[in-house]
Formats: C-alpha cells, structure tokens, sequence
C-alpha cells in the first residue's frame, strides 16, 4: 500500500518534471517535413543549405538594420549642429 | 581587423560540409554568442570603472558595449531558433534550457535599458545603470554556461566544454576561431562607433 502510494508520487514527479529530460532523444525534425508547408520543404532541400543562408541573412539584416539606425542618429545630430551654426552666424549682425 | 572579418565571411564556402550542411551553422550561430559574452563583460568593466571614479565617459561605454552585446544576443536567439526549425522541428520548445534562459538573460539586458530611460538627470542615471550592470552580468554566466550544462538537452555542447570537445571537427576549427575572432572584431567596432554618437550627443547636448 505504502509502496504503490510512493511510485504514484514518483511518477507524479516526473510528470511535473519538465526540465528534467529532453524534448527528445532524436533530431526529428526531418521526419516531420512532409506534413509542413512547401516553403519549409524547400528549405529542407539540399542537405538543408538554405538554412546556412537563412541564419546569415538574419545576423546581416539585424547589423544592417543597428548600423542604419545609428547613422540616422546621426545625421539628426548633424543636421541640430548646422541649425546651431546657423543661428550663431546670424547673431551677430 | 578588417582582414579577419572578411576571412570569417569567405572561408566557409570551401570547407568541406559535414553531416547536413546546416553544421556550417556553427561560424555564425555560436560566435554570436561568443561575441555577447565579451560585449556584456566590456559593459560590467566600464560599469565598474564608473563605480570608482564616477566620470559619465565610463557610463557611456557600458552603454554602448550592452548595446551591442543585445544586438548580438538577438541574432544568437534568432538565428537558432531558425536552426532548430530544420533540425529539432520545432522553432521554441520550452524543455530546451539553454533556448529560454538565453532568452531569459536578454530580457534582463533589456531592462537594464528600460531602467535608464526611467531617469533624466544624467548622473542619477548613470550611477543606477551601473549598479543594476553588475547584477545583470553577474547572472549571464548562470543562465547561459552553468544550468544548461545540469540539465540534458538536444543543444550540443550541453556537456563539457563545448568549444573544445569532440563535436567541433578538426577542419571546421580553421573557420570557427577565426570566425570568433571576425564577430568579436565587427562587434567591437560596431560598439566604437556607437560610442563616438553617444559621446557626441552629450557633448551637444551640453552646449545648447
């Protein structure tokens, strides 16, 4: 009685215990390709190729879209610092 | 420096491919992660500084390192999930430790971010961010190097040390480490130009 009481218990630990196992002990991520959608088929063609391209068009994207945003920026500073000028010059007279 | 970044773009097109061709993955997934590691360490060693001898240079080169440093955490998380997409099928699953405390350490960058617009007077400001630094760096290594090195996952490297371990073919070493070094290189330079703005703007923002 008191053993049975002890392995539900356990067993109800690991159900709880997500974290306590992996989501799978195989990569299944190739058996699942011919229920999902043609684009992701065709990326998995190939040996999975696009993939590469894919992470390296997101890493270029992200830098490029960093890098246009801090030219911005700085182009507003340039433009407050020829307002500045500006002003300055005509002070004067 | 230059040199090394376009060899850590070039050499992967004629190295062998190995398994899938998706392992050449590992010259841009993981040094982005890599290169987080150094950014968020470049920002707790400004943070510091600024702590000792409370001069607002210091404050904006933390800044400017965190910055970065998320940018890179972004296209780390990203650029795996995509990968997990083709090779565990799934694009987020919540029993890969290493997928959500990543996430989890970049939402606590995030907020470091949120808490610095919370201030206007500059010094206040500086001096809260780089007290909360110091906590946000001390958990990173935590949450992306210890607990999902204690818990089994399908993310390789999960045991040991990944960089050096058996998984990493010798050829593909050629391209990884001076790959490392061309992301650390950009990121670097990336944070440098940043820096300029950031110092620039205060420098007007006094004046007018």
């Amino acid at each position: 009685m008191t053993l049975t009481a002890f392995i539900l218990q356990q067993d109800a630990a690991q159900a709880v215990d997500t974290l306590g196992k992996a989501a799978d002990t195989k990569w299944k991520a190739l058996s699942q390709m011919p229920q999902s959608t043609t684009i992701i088929q065709d990326m998995a063609s190939h040996d999975l190729i696009f993939i590469v391209l894919g992470v390296t068009l997101i890493i270029w994207l992200i830098l490029l879209f960093f890098i246009i945003r801090v030219d911005r920026k700085v182009s507003q500073l340039e433009e407050k610092q020829n307002q500045t000028e500006f002003q300055n010059q005509e002070s004067p007279l | 420096m230059t040199a090394v970044i376009i060899a850590g773009f070039l050499i992967p097109i004629p190295d062998i491919p190995i398994l899938q061709q998706s392992a050449r993955n590992l010259f841009f997934h993981v040094p982005m992660w890599f290169t987080m590691t150094v950014l968020f360490l470049i920002g707790l060693f400004y943070s510091i500084r600024y702590l000792n001898d409370q001069t607002l240079d210091m404050d904006l080169k933390a800044v400017s390192a965190n910055a970065v440093g998320v940018v890179f955490g972004i296209c780390g998380l990203f650029t795996g999930s995509l990968w997990a997409r083709f090779t565990w099928g799934t694009w987020w699953t919540f029993s890969e430790p290493k997928m959500n405390m990543s996430a989890m350490a970049l939402m606590i960058y995030v907020a470091y971010f949120v808490l610095r617009s919370a201030f206007n007077d500059p010094d206040k400001r500086a001096k809260m961010s780089a007290v909360y630094n110091v906590f946000a760096a001390s958990t990173i290594p935590f949450l992306i190097y210890i607990i999902p090195r204690q818990l089994p996952s399908l993310h390789p490297g999960a045991s040991g040390n990944p960089a050096f371990s058996d998984m990493t073919a010798p050829v593909m070493r050629f391209v990884f480490y001076p790959a490392i070094i061309g992301f650390i290189g950009l990121a670097i330079w990336m944070r440098d130009i940043l820096l300029r703005y950031m110092k620039l703007r205060s420098a007007t923002e006094n004046t007018i």
